[in-house]
């Protein structure tokens, strides 16, 4: 470090404080948004210590004994781990390879129609699932992919020429998943990104028009870098939750058939910490969770930092 | 230093530990030595709370000489509300607990709750009847007693059958798990229902939420086989069910039922909610569950034929297996306690008081407070039967019971009346269910393990007995082979199992 950089940083330090002198209005106003993160966001961390401790509500945080790494060390050599991280890495695949491009396609597609009424009744129906909950979702599962009545599994049996039970075979399970999410949030998703395309320029369409350009070419050369630090932002904030399956998406479609492939951490810890009242361990194993996501926003942030892009911090 | 009290922030425990307080700000009680005032936390399973001003609980606490400040808590929630309960500051002196769950078990052996091991014998109303006694001795964990356990019937087993059914086939009803065969067979085969389509099946079973060992439908056939009821002594060890030929030999002949089609072919997903929809709708024929459920579903059809409807229902008990014998299947015998907080309650004195006033609710008189309500008000009593009492007061105090029945102890026994039944049909049905289960509690197969709890079960049980409950629908649903489904109880041994057989050898060598 050199004089320069030592007086730059002096400098810094007095700005810092005229600003916080001009400013002090708005940094008053700031008070309550940080005092509500400090006391609903921070404050109750203080929990996660008992992912170190044998944890019992009756003597609490400060009078459990204090056990260190003991519960990671039960996750990692258990015998259900791999299990649960495998069910967990693949659902996750499938919805950064399915779920996640599912809205943009939507979304371009959408853009293309150009009868106004058309798109806008389109946008509106697709929207709707979003505001239905899981449980809705998963009962309507039930009467379409159940035996009985079951509409879709009495065409798909007589199709495939042999009994189809959708809700107990255990290959069925992801592919219902996914639908269900493609169902129910595909549409919400678009809303982002047709944001992105109204800001397009039409002046860059007519201009490629006039130079020949065919519908195909104006998609892959205007549209798509239009939205294209929309879909890395999205992609980023996707890696962050890239463990969370969803919890009762997941434990409303498990049963004792499919339970080899739908055991992920959210119900895992749901199962271990609710019902059978380890509290620390799930604890630890939420926060194992939790720490895999925080390597991945950051990993995702600098990779697309690293290939040329604004990323998100 | 931040105390373990100040940090439940969440909006949970903020509620339910206001709720509390309001409830208790008269009882200063605990720490002056009288107690005037007793606060008690307890499930409410109907949508009504009772109102502190209610009629019955003035009754209560006009009989009972102590002023009552419930916390009611749906009961969906109580589980968790329990939890957040046991980590305030403000225990209520008496608390409903569930059941053996493993936080109330570390937490009444870290000292949470009075230990009442023979203590209950003190008390005329409290104590233990040669009827009551093994149920009570059940509800110990490892040679200790808790809590003054809730009693419950000891005998609920029952197989449900579509009664016209069985008239149009011309079958008897019946008293083995082959006759039981040859029934469902028929409900599957023979169109019981008389469309002219091969549209029925036999045996009802939907989603079981437990695992191994909690009653389902599967666990009651193996049992009738001659397996144990969970954990069984042979040649003087404990073993689990599993491990017997007896287990495999009844999966393996449900097995055969759901292969012929005899079973709903969404047994693994049917919602347990729904249990008696394909009864009702003439889809299924039988059902093996807890007999008070072909009470309820005799209620069903009353809607639809008011006049006949117990001729659509019959039942009767635990049936024989192929050895001849019989082998009936109970309940444990008790639905958790009602235990004492040593943080609230200190001393013996207030011990024996609150004690005391549990000994005067469990006498005849309190019970029928607590279970009928107001003799006269809400109901007449008949014979064993009390009539109840139609309008206004009658009907909050009749849904009052429903709550205050939650606090009934009954460890001397049920004292109480029952609803009589509204046609003579019903009468019988009823009054023969009461003679099949005293009967078949002469051949209960009790769970030798009841009163035992193993440190490592507390930490994996829930665990380890799932992967038994989703190996045995996989081979009866015909996912798994009959060695896949031996190696996934070899899992269980390997996964921690073989640690809870030698601890839970142990304790039964030691607490016998």
């Amino acid at each position: 470090m050199d004089a320069d950089d030592v007086s730059n940083a002096a400098k810094r330090k007095v700005s810092v404080l005229t600003k916080l002198n001009h400013y002090k209005w708005l940094y008053l106003m700031l008070i309550p948004g940080i005092a509500y993160f400090a006391v609903f966001k921070y404050a109750p961390m203080y929990g996660i210590t008992i992912a170190f401790q044998d944890y019992l509500p009756f003597l609490g945080y400060s009078g459990s004994p204090w056990v260190g790494f003991k519960h990671f060390q039960a996750l990692f050599s258990g015998p259900d781990f791999p299990r649960i991280m495998g069910n967990t890495l693949i659902l996750a695949a499938l919805h950064v390879l399915i779920t996640f491009p599912a809205p943009i396609i939507v979304a371009l597609l959408l853009n293309e129609l150009r009868i106004g009424w058309l798109k806008r009744a389109v946008q509106s129906s697709i929207y709707i699932p979003h505001f239905l909950s899981w449980t809705i979702v998963a009962s309507l599962t039930f009467l379409l992919f159940g035996l009985d009545p079951g509409p879709i599994t009495k065409v798909a049996s007589s199709l495939l020429g042999h009994q189809v039970d959708f809700l107990a075979d255990p290959a069925w399970f992801r592919p219902l998943i996914i639908l269900q999410s493609l169902w129910k949030g595909t549409g919400w998703g678009t809303i982002i990104y047709l944001a992105a395309l109204t800001g397009v320029d039409p002046n860059l369409y007519e201009a490629a028009r006039i130079d020949g350009a065919s519908r195909w070419r104006q998609m892959w050369h205007i549209t798509l870098p239009a939205i294209r630090s929309t879909v890395v932002v999205m992609a980023i904030l996707l890696t962050g939750n890239l463990l969370d399956t969803g919890f009762e998406q997941i434990y409303l479609m498990t049963n004792s058939l499919n339970r080899s492939v739908a055991d992920v951490f959210d119900t895992y810890v749901y199962i271990m910490g609710i019902t059978q009242g380890a509290f620390s361990y799930s604890t630890a194993v939420g926060l194992f969770k939790a720490a895999i996501g925080i390597v991945l926003i950051f990993g995702a942030n600098w990779l697309a930092r690293k290939s040329g892009q604004s990323g998100l911090f | 230093m931040i105390s373990r009290r100040t940090l439940l922030g969440s909006g949970a425990a903020l509620g339910a530990a206001s709720a509390l307080a309001a409830c208790s700000k008269n009882s200063s009680s605990s720490t002056s030595g009288g107690l005037d005032t007793l606060t008690i936390m307890a499930p409410v399973l109907t949508g009504q709370t009772p109102a502190a001003d209610g009629k019955l609980q003035k009754a209560i606490e006009d009989f009972s000489g102590k002023k009552l400040a419930m916390t009611w808590v749906p009961n969906s929630d109580y589980g968790s509300k329990t939890n957040v309960i046991l980590a305030g500051s403000e225990l209520p002196e008496l608390m409903v607990i569930q059941g053996k769950t493993p936080t109330f078990v570390r937490s009444a052996q870290a000292g949470a709750f009075w230990d009442l091991t023979g203590r209950l014998e003190k008390y005329p109303n409290l104590k233990p009847v040669d009827t009551t006694a093994a149920a009570v001795k059940s509800a110990t964990i490892n040679g200790k007693l808790y809590g003054v356990p809730r009693l419950r019937d000891p005998m609920r087993t029952g197989v449900i059958l579509r009664k016209d059914w069985l008239a149009k086939l011309g079958l008897s009803m019946p008293k083995s798990t082959d006759d039981l065969y040859g029934i469902v067979k028929a409900f599957s085969e023979r169109d019981p229902d008389g469309n002219g389509q091969k549209d029925t099946y036999g045996l009802i079973i939907p989603k079981w939420p437990g695992g191994y060992g909690t009653a389902s439908p599967y666990d009651v056939f193996e049992t009738w086989f001659g397996a144990p009821n969970a954990w069984g002594e042979r040649s003087g060890k404990l073993v689990p069910g599993f491990d017997t030929p007896e287990y495999l030999q009844a999966d393996q002949f449900l097995k055969k039922w759901v292969d012929e089609k005899l079973i709903n072919p969404d047994f693994a997903t049917l919602d347990s909610a729904k249990w008696n929809d394909p009864f009702f709708n003439g889809k299924g024929g039988v059902i093996v569950d807890v007999t008070s459920r072909g009470q309820v579903i005799g209620n069903l059809f009353k809607q639809q034929h008011p006049s006949n409807y117990m001729d659509y229902v019959a039942m009767t008990g635990n049936l024989t297996g192929p050895s001849g014998k019989l082998y009936a299947y109970p309940t444990i015998g008790y639905a958790g306690f009602i235990s004492v907080s040593r943080q609230s309650i200190k001393t013996e004195a207030q011990l024996d008081q609150v004690l005391q006033f549990l000994d005067k609710m469990s006498s005849k008189e309190g019970q029928i407070l607590e279970n009928n309500g107001i003799s006269g008000l809400n109901f007449t009593p008949d014979g064993t039967y009390s009539v109840a009492i139609k309008g206004g007061d009658a009907d909050v105090v009749t849904n009052d019971t429903q709550s205050f029945a939650q606090i009934g102890t009954n460890t001397n026994g049920f004292m109480g009346y029952t609803a009589k039944p509204a046609i003579p049909a019903e009468q019988a049905f009823y009054e023969d269910r009461l003679k099949f289960q005293a009967a078949d509690f002469k051949s209960a197969v009790q769970n030798p393990a009841n009163a035992l709890v193993s440190d490592t079960y507390t930490a994996k049980g829930a665990q380890l007995d799932q992967i038994i409950a989703d190996a045995r629908l996989k081979y009866i649903a015909g996912q798994l082979s009959l060695d896949q489904y031996q190696a996934e109880i070899k899992r269980w041994h390997t996964e921690g199992g073989d640690q809870v057989i030698s601890e839970m050898n142990d304790l039964y060598a030691k607490y016998k």
